[in-house]
């Protein structure tokens, strides 16, 4: 579904990313971990579709499509979605007219007719429902004054209505508390098909209880210096990130 | 002055004296009927007052000039369609309305049954007529509190054929808006209208009114719009006033609306300008009492050449009065706007509120947007606050609304939508704020 080969991405200047390959295939959920400031945002970012990023070197193919001449809203409606750290409110427009507004935008893309208004507001309402998500919250201005908690149960609200192939949670569970935490992970867990893949990019191992991932790579420098199973995410839980800092310093390979 | 505008103000001022000893000549023995007189004494003023110029720190944005070029014409009423008055109908609003076709009443397209029997709805020229009302309406146009008359308001007066006069006695609330639609058409020939309404509300009424201005230029002659509106709103009233306007992009647009406040009374000005090629807007509160309640809500957009200049003022001279304004404007391609707020809080003026807020968005390099909110405070215990920002749309949010599958086209003009979006819910009658909107969409689909 994603290949990652080889990547490099700078900004001003400065290398970030050194050298990125990962494979992901339908259904796999990976976990991408790491310290502060080894790249972990900057390839989520990368792969969303931000500019101030400047790709040097290596390819990333989404499902055959060469991932990096897409515009943003092109990778949005070809399947990736990202769920992002910090969602921008947006006054003036209310999350409903937003949501409209985005699942026909990629119903269009994909060739499907715009859904009426009736039937938007049924599928909206039954989406909300599922993520236990009320009524009057559709109303309200797009994240505005929203709580972080709440933030984050639009961002996968969205998920859900767009039904991407292809969603990259970017520190999703930073700051919340564990009723939020569960509220993002069982998202997720609906979520999880067979035909749909998930990066999850996260700072702490707690998340992982809930969301089980089947990779987890280790980010450090700008390259993933170790991979493994959920058990890696439990190691790292356990001995913090200085044993891999020491192994890179000692050349130990990774794999 | 310099010469050469001297000289085009002279002809232009000679070219209405024409026009209006044309229309004279016509009236066969009725030129001592009220309004002929008003007409007349209206003219003279005119001949004595110039237009403004860019000289005048108050126009130094707007050059009347070009609206003043055109050897305009009086409107005459053009054959209409009902469908295109349809269409020009605000969806689904259940008012009363009064059509007029290039500035002339049109009896056949407006709808004026089941009014309320206690209030008026008359012909400025018959109102004149009755005893009762020449009084107010005399006492209407020709006050000054604290604002000189300007040269379009002294037009307005010796051109106006059609002005309205309403009266609500007191208590009365009129039970729907009463609907000013204004379309004009024109093809070789300019013309220019004089839209006049005079709104006498007694103690404790209430009235809504929406004017909407809409037209089209089919050929190369522009038409010019001159509204002068003089409203009084007595103890404890309440008046609503929205005003829509889609004009043409090559029309010219002026309107002068003066209000008068008693205690306690209310007036809410809604506006939304979308149209004409200039637009020029004086609205001016004067407070005559304690303890009223003054808002002035606005929202602008302008593309191409458009020129949209809104000039407001508020006259606090009594305690506890609040005023609240809020102005909101998009200029693209190379639109320009101007907004001159100008708040004064005399010194008997304590316990004044008075808020105002003017932000805009430039959204091209060659787009101009001038603002100047202006805050006199001569009482020293009132709460008073103004500002104005000028900026672009939030990338960032652009970014975001993208990565949802939006295009860039269609995230900028939902986040432009929302900013204007915020003027709009300040109205309380909902189907005009779903006319505004259809009327912004279009305008950002190109279609005006």
């Amino acid at each position: 579904m994603l290949s990652i080969k080889d990547l490099k991405v700078d900004i001003e200047d400065k290398a970030i990313l050194q050298g990125i390959s990962l494979d992901i295939k339908p259904g796999e959920v990976h976990a991408i971990m790491g310290p502060n400031g080894s790249g972990k945002s900057t390839l989520a970012n990368v792969l969303s579709g931000r500019e101030e990023y400047e790709v040097t070197g290596g390819d990333v193919s989404f499902l055959g499509e060469d991932l990096l001449e897409l515009e943003v809203d092109e990778r949005a409606q070809a399947g990736i979605f990202m769920a992002f750290q910090y969602p921008v409110e947006i006054p003036g427009v209310t999350t409903a007219t937003f949501l409209k507004s985005a699942v026909n935008a990629v119903r269009e893309a994909r060739g499907l007719e715009e859904l009426k208004p009736v039937e938007m507001l049924r599928l909206i309402r039954q989406k909300a429902d599922m993520l236990g998500i009320d009524h009057k919250f559709l109303q309200r201005s797009l994240n505005e004054g929203f709580s972080g908690g709440e933030k984050k149960r639009n961002e996968m609200l969205q998920m859900a209505l767009l039904e991407p192939k292809l969603a990259i949670l970017d520190e999703t569970d930073s700051g919340l508390d564990i009723d939020a935490l569960k509220i993002v992970s069982d998202a997720v867990n609906q979520l999880r098909q067979a035909d749909r893949s998930f990066i999850v990019v996260t700072h702490y191992q707690r998340l992982l209880n809930y969301i089980v991932p089947d990779y987890v790579h280790v980010l450090y420098n700008g390259r993933i210096v170790k991979s493994g199973d959920k058990n890696l995410a439990l190691e790292l839980e356990e001995k913090g990130y200085d044993w891999i800092k020491e192994e890179v310093a000692a050349g130990i390979p990774s794999l | 002055m310099s010469t050469a505008l001297l000289e085009q103000q002279s002809e232009t001022v000679m070219h209405f004296q024409q026009l209006f000893q044309e229309r004279e000549q016509k009236l066969n023995g009725q030129a001592n009927a009220p309004l002929p007189r008003l007409q007349r004494l209206a003219m003279d003023r005119l001949a004595e007052t110039p237009f403004p110029t860019r000289r005048n720190e108050d126009w130094k944005y707007t050059a009347t000039t070009r609206i003043l070029a055109p050897a305009y014409t009086a409107g005459t009423e053009a054959e209409l369609a009902a469908e295109q008055v349809k269409a020009a109908n605000i969806v689904c609003l259940d008012a009363y309305v009064l059509v007029f076709v290039n500035g002339v009443f049109s009896a056949k397209h407006s709808q004026v049954y089941g009014m309320p029997p206690e209030l008026t709805l008359w012909p400025v020229k018959d109102a004149l007529k009755d005893d009762r009302f020449r009084p107010i309406i005399e006492a209407q146009l020709f006050h000054e509190e604290n604002q000189v008359h300007n040269a379009f308001e002294h037009l307005n007066m010796a051109f106006a054929e059609h002005g309205h006069f309403i009266h609500v006695p007191k208590n009365v609330v009129v039970d729907k808006p009463i609907h000013f639609l204004y379309i004009s058409e024109t093809e070789d020939q300019a013309i220019f209208t004089h839209p006049q309404i005079i709104i006498s509300l007694e103690r404790s009424a209430e009235l809504t009114i929406i004017e909407h201005f809409t037209g089209t230029v089919k050929g190369d002659a522009p038409y010019f719009t001159n509204v002068a509106n003089r409203f009084h709103v007595a103890e404890n009233a309440n008046l609503k006033h929205y005003r829509i306007q889609d004009e043409s992009v090559k029309a010219f647009h002026v309107n002068n609306t003066r209000v008068r406040q008693d205690r306690v009374s209310t007036y809410s000005g809604y506006l939304v300008d979308l149209g004409s090629r200039i637009v020029r807007n004086n609205l001016g509160a004067v407070l005559l009492d304690e303890s009223t309640n003054t808002n002035f809500y606005g929202m602008y957009f302008g593309r191409g050449e458009q020129h949209i200049d809104n000039q407001t003022f508020i006259d606090h001279a009594f305690p506890h009065c609040e005023s609240n304004e809020l102005y909101k404007g998009i200029v693209n391609d190379k639109a320009s706007a101007v907004f001159n707020g100008k708040v004064l809080v005399r010194q008997d003026a304590q316990k004044t509120n008075a808020y105002q807020q003017n932000s805009s968005l430039v959204l091209s390099p060659k787009a101009v947007v001038d603002s100047k909110p202006q805050l006199e405070i001569f009482a020293d215990d009132v709460k008073c606050s103004h500002g104005a920002t000028i900026g672009q749309l939030d990338e960032n949010s652009v970014f975001y609304l993208r990565s949802r599958g939006l295009s860039d086209e269609q995230a900028r003009a939902l986040l432009q939508h929302a900013f204007l979006k915020e003027v709009l819910d300040f109205m309380p009658e909902e189907k005009v704020i779903n006319a505004s909107e259809e009327l912004i969409t279009k305008k950002f689909q190109g279609e005006f």
